[in-house]
């Protein structure tokens, strides 16, 4: 069985464990191999190789020998000197999710770490934790909680910035719709069907360590209070509130915490959307921050969404004309370009916006006022949709010594306010 | 607010930036009595390790099937599933038949009548009567 020395990288990833509880047996076990200390009688039963919490020095653990150890977990602790009297095995059924020594003999996990072109140096321990949803699994060091928080703050954070340096006009509410669009809990749900994750039936220890492990929630059932619609954060939600103090959506409510969902059933979008996040964290662990990025702009960004469908303008002729009086332009003015047909039952009218000599923006109707309409908001996409040609995005540099390749990205005051 | 967004889904584009091959599942068939079974166990004994190394993306399982024909089995991402019986066919013609399998997409055989589908729309923007040349009749 491999052993993973994770901990040195990972150890911002989990709170504080609580005392005499140690959570990554393999690291510790590495370092103190010949000192016992009578511990908890879960983390004999699990070890775990993808934990990442600190490491606590005086702490003896038994690795399980090698493949078939959790089939027969009585084999478990047969032949380990005079420990092996208080090693109690458990029946992989009492186990919440799959034993981590399990995640080697998956084929499901083998084919899903080829079928997303991950290294093989990525650990099938790791991918295995990130299935394990908290509803399956309460204890933080085998579910995928933490690095769900992880994964959710890196995606939100390279999607938005890829966003903002991209189109630096963008208005806030496309900009959030945009990163819903991208990354939301529906886009997420999706992404993790088009891997072809399953889920299984019901989690427990005996079930592959392949399937997406959480408790179901069963069809007509309410929905758990944490995830049904709370308080919102603030009464009176600005936009400024939006972008400083609430997610990556400018939603007007707290989403709920992964740690908060032990125990509780799920609908399965919410465990897919955990799994994505938490294998986005766990590569970040593992692999570092460079083949994530790669790996956010393969199976994210290459995504497709026409960002100029997401508009939705209340009084386009009245935004272009405070966006001609912000810019200095001369105020916008309608013309007919053509027409055909004014008096028969279907009239066509081209319409064009101008300013000045510029035409700004041009719309085809069936009325005059349809017409208009139309071109004042073609008129206000061309603006708000620029996308300047050459792009740097501030992750680009992270780590980087080199920095002759940045480029200043444009800041934009920001969308007409009326 | 002047302006809102509506909410949408960033649709997939397999192979725009990574490719996933859609086949996930393979499950082979035979039978150790009945001779049309014979090329299904010469493949499984000669040629499908090297198959399976070739494509770790695809889930292998074999499995006996007494007094039935030999088949194949293959599970796609979408749900789908479609199964080829390879009775009296050869270890080539099996090899051929998984990989007919492993490179199709699920999907249910249809006639594709245009050249191009694509879901960029087109540079040259829809045809518009009042634009480009001056036609006169």
């Amino acid at each position: 069985m491999k052993r993973i020395p994770v901990s040195r990288c990972a150890s911002q990833l989990l709170a504080q464990p609580l005392p005499r509880r140690p959570s990554c047996p393999y690291a510790t076990a590495k370092t103190t191999r010949r000192s016992i200390t009578p511990h908890n009688h879960r983390i004999q039963a699990r070890f775990q190789s993808t934990a990442a919490i600190q490491h606590d020095g005086e702490l003896e653990v038994e690795l399980p020998e090698a493949a078939g150890i959790a089939s027969t977990p009585s084999s478990r602790s047969a032949s380990r000197g005079p420990r092996a009297a208080y090693l109690k095995p458990l029946p992989l059924e009492q186990l919440p999710s799959p034993h981590p020594s399990a995640a080697e003999r998956s084929t499901k996990l083998h084919a899903l770490r080829s079928r997303l072109s991950l290294p093989p140096r990525f650990p099938l321990q790791a991918l295995a934790r990130t299935l394990v949803h908290p509803s399956a699994d309460p204890n933080p060091a085998f579910n995928n909680a933490s690095l769900s928080i992880l994964g959710r703050h890196l995606l939100g954070y390279y999607t938005s910035e890829w966003l903002l340096c991209n189109y630096p006009r963008l208005p806030m509410p496309v900009v959030f719709a945009a990163v819903e669009a991208y990354i939301g809990p529906k886009a997420l749900a999706t992404v993790a069907g088009e891997w072809g994750i399953e889920a299984a039936a019901e989690p427990g220890g005996e079930v592959d360590s392949g399937l997406l492990q959480f408790k179901r929630l069963k069809s007509g059932d309410e929905l758990p209070a944490a995830l049904r619609r709370q308080a919102p954060w603030k009464w009176n939600v600005t936009t400024t509130h939006k972008i400083m103090t609430t997610d990556e959506f400018g939603s007007s409510n707290a989403p709920p915490s992964p740690h908060a969902l032990q125990k509780t059933p799920v609908p399965m979008e919410e465990a897919a959307q955990s799994f994505v996040r938490a294998l986005i964290g766990a590569l970040h662990v593992h692999l570092g921050s460079p083949l994530v990025k790669r790996f956010f702009r393969d199976h994210f960004l290459s995504r497709h969404l026409d960002i100029s469908t997401l508009f939705d303008f209340r009084t386009p002729t009245r935004d272009l004309s405070r966006l001609c009086a912000r810019e200095g332009f001369e105020g916008p003015v309608a013309r007919l370009v053509s027409e055909t047909g004014r008096l028969s039952r279907h009239p066509v009218f081209v319409v064009g916006v101008y300013s000045g000599k510029d035409k700004l923006g041009e719309g085809a109707g069936s009325s005059l006022d349809e017409a208009r309409t139309r071109a004042a908001a073609a008129a206000l996409k061309a603006w708000y949709l620029y996308k300047p040609v050459e792009v740097t995005v501030p992750s680009s540099m992270e780590g980087e010594l080199d920095t002759s390749k940045w480029r200043p990205n444009l800041i934009d005051c920001g969308e007409v306010i009326v | 607010m002047p302006l809102s967004a509506i909410k949408t889904v960033a649709k997939a584009q397999n192979g725009v930036g990574a490719f996933v091959l859609q086949c996930k599942r393979l499950d082979f068939h035979y039978c150790n009595w009945w001779g049309s079974s014979h090329g299904m166990n010469t493949f499984i004994k000669s040629s499908l390790p090297s198959f399976a190394k070739r494509n770790p993306q695809v889930e292998f399982s074999v499995s006996p099937r007494p007094r039935k024909h030999p088949v194949i089995i293959a599970h796609y991402i979408n749900g789908t599933q479609r199964s080829i019986c390879v009775k009296n066919l050869q270890n080539e013609g099996v090899r051929e038949k998984a990989e007919l399998l492993r490179d199709s997409n699920g999907e249910k055989n249809r006639k594709i009548g245009k050249p191009v589908a694509s879901i960029n729309e087109s540079v040259r923007g829809i045809w518009d009567p009042f634009h480009g040349a001056k036609i006169n009749i």
